[in-house]
């Protein structure tokens, strides 16, 4: 079974960021799960949906409820259907990493069905993977609707607001009723933290790993659509986050 | 209404221009992660306003065992969830701590707001990041859609997003405005002005919102003086608002636009 580990903040923390440098230090395999709608992780590492042909879990959802609209006596639910276009439509294989995307989504309604969908599948993908790294969309929604639940590392980046403490207390509240468990609960500064707002993260009674450097070329990476899994190994906000993981405990690699 | 990626910059647009806008007004908090009222000063726990989560799972809970469940309890929830400031009023939709999605408090929101709308001059709401709002068509009938966006490639992409979404959903709007935050520099002003929307200008960079942010304080408390004020004041004035001068006391004053 992989191991969990799901990076979760405030709008603009750095929680993709935070992902997309995370995943070139797991151990592989490792797949990459996005749950943020907007689709920005896949661009961030220089997946290419349409070029491979795959779809996001909403693309071939609300393909496959379309199609059953003509068919008059479907032999197969939509969940069924699903369950394995999951993995021969929706599963994104990269070189050293493998992504799924929630999507966005055209058609009224909320996100229920999809991120049901996927959090059926999440425990069988799981099984596949040494590492599997969740990026939530911003907010706490996603806490609520328990698509992870059975976490090993909880990374929450925080910028520097007292707007991020009390997100803080409030997803370990969310997190304690819901009943969602994990391993570890680790804070995360993003760079426009000074020492002052760390000092902050630092006293709440949160393991606190660090923060992550102000790295000019990754803002240009991100203003060009460049894949951040390029950035140079040396690169301040690669270095921050190999040090930030190693606190965690984690193996890396040289 | 305010929209935008994680982090850009809705709230505190928000905020700052619900300093310029006419009484009697109405700021709406979309966002379940409730930070709005923090940034406006305003604490519902205090007053004993609660968040339309927080009705809801009351009445809910209230009514367990009394045989009533679902979208009859609704109509109860409203009564105790405004905010009633000095010419500004404050509705959240909160938190909640239960498992599932916000669709039911969404829904409770959507039905509430037409009745609400009546009272008030102006009607300002901040959504939570993201698009999913839009799917739900929380608030359907738009006059201005400001687009607060940071300096990357994403923002563009969630332009078109936001287009293709609100056209699919039949989400009326009057106008789509664009705004840069802070984080803009000249050069990266040029991929706003190119996007083909209505660019309005950027938020300057203004130490006193991170401070102010970082100790909690209202940014209704920011001096006249501030440049991310200034700037939300410019842009309001380039969208044609008429309106007032900032300070707390809220005299009117007429301006024309700069072009």
């Amino acid at each position: 079974m992989a191991r969990k580990i799901v990076s979760t903040g405030r709008g603009g923390a750095g929680k993709s960021t935070f992902v997309a440098l995370v995943s070139k230090y797991l151990k592989p395999p490792t797949l990459l799960v996005d749950l943020d709608p907007d689709l920005s992780l896949a661009d961030m590492i220089g997946f290419d949906f349409r070029r491979e042909g795959k779809k996001t879990l909403c693309e071939a959802l609300y393909d496959v409820i379309e199609k059953r609209k003509s068919n008059i006596s479907p032999t197969i639910t939509t969940h069924e259907l699903m369950e394995s276009l999951l993995w021969s439509d929706c599963l994104y294989e990269g070189k050293k990493m493998d992504l799924i995307s929630l999507g966005t989504k055209f058609t009224e309604g909320c996100l229920c069905a999809p991120d049901e969908l996927l959090r059926k599948a999440i425990p069988k993908l799981a099984k596949n993977y040494a590492n599997m790294l969740v990026d939530s969309p911003a907010g706490v929604e996603h806490l609520n609707r328990n698509i992870a639940s059975d976490i090993d590392d909880l990374f929450v980046l925080c910028d520097p607001s007292d707007k991020s403490l009390k997100h803080i207390a409030r997803i370990k509240e969310i997190i304690k009723q819901v009943g969602i468990s994990y391993g570890h609960f680790y804070l995360v500064a993003n760079h426009e933290c000074t020492e002052e707002a760390e000092g902050y993260l630092q006293n709440t009674g949160e393991t606190y790993l660090g923060k992550i450097d102000y790295d000019a070329r990754l803002e240009q990476y991100n203003l060009e659509g460049k894949s951040l899994l390029e950035l140079p190994e040396g690169s301040a906000a690669s270095l921050s986050v190999r040090g930030i993981l190693t606190k965690a405990g984690y193996q890396i690699g040289s | 209404m305010s929209t935008g990626r994680g982090g850009a910059g809705k709230s505190t647009f928000v905020a700052l221009a619900s300093r310029y806008l006419h009484p009697p007004k109405l700021l709406i908090d979309l966002d379940p992660d409730e930070s709005l009222a923090g940034m406006l000063g305003i604490d519902l726990k205090g007053k004993g306003v609660k968040t339309i989560s927080g009705a809801l799972y009351d009445v809910i809970e209230e009514n367990k065992g009394a045989g009533r469940t679902g979208y009859n309890l609704l109509s109860e929830v409203p009564q105790a969830v405004l905010y009633r400031g000095t010419g500004l009023d404050f509705i959240a939709l909160g938190t909640k701590f239960t498992v599932g999605c916000y669709c039911a408090p969404d829904a409770v929101l959507k039905d509430f707001i037409p009745t609400l709308v009546k009272d008030y001059d102006e009607v300002l709401v901040d959504s939570p990041a993201g698009l999913e709002h839009f799917n739900r068509k929380v608030v359907v009938d738009i006059d201005d859609l400001f687009v607060v966006l940071d300096p990357s490639e994403k923002s563009i992409k969630h332009i078109e997003r936001v287009k293709n979404i609100t056209r699919e959903l039949k989400v009326g709007y009057s106008h789509l405005y664009l705004i840069g935050n802070y984080r803009f520099t000249g050069e990266t002003e040029e991929y706003l002005r190119s996007a083909g929307e209505a660019y309005l200008g950027k938020i300057d960079y203004d130490p006193n919102v991170k401070r102010y942010n970082l100790e909690g304080r209202s940014l209704l408390e920011l001096p006249e003086d501030s440049p991310a004020a200034l700037s939300v004041e410019r842009i309001l004035v380039k969208a044609g608002y008429m309106i007032t001068d900032g300070s707390l006391t809220g005299e009117s004053r007429q301006k024309t636009a700069r072009s």
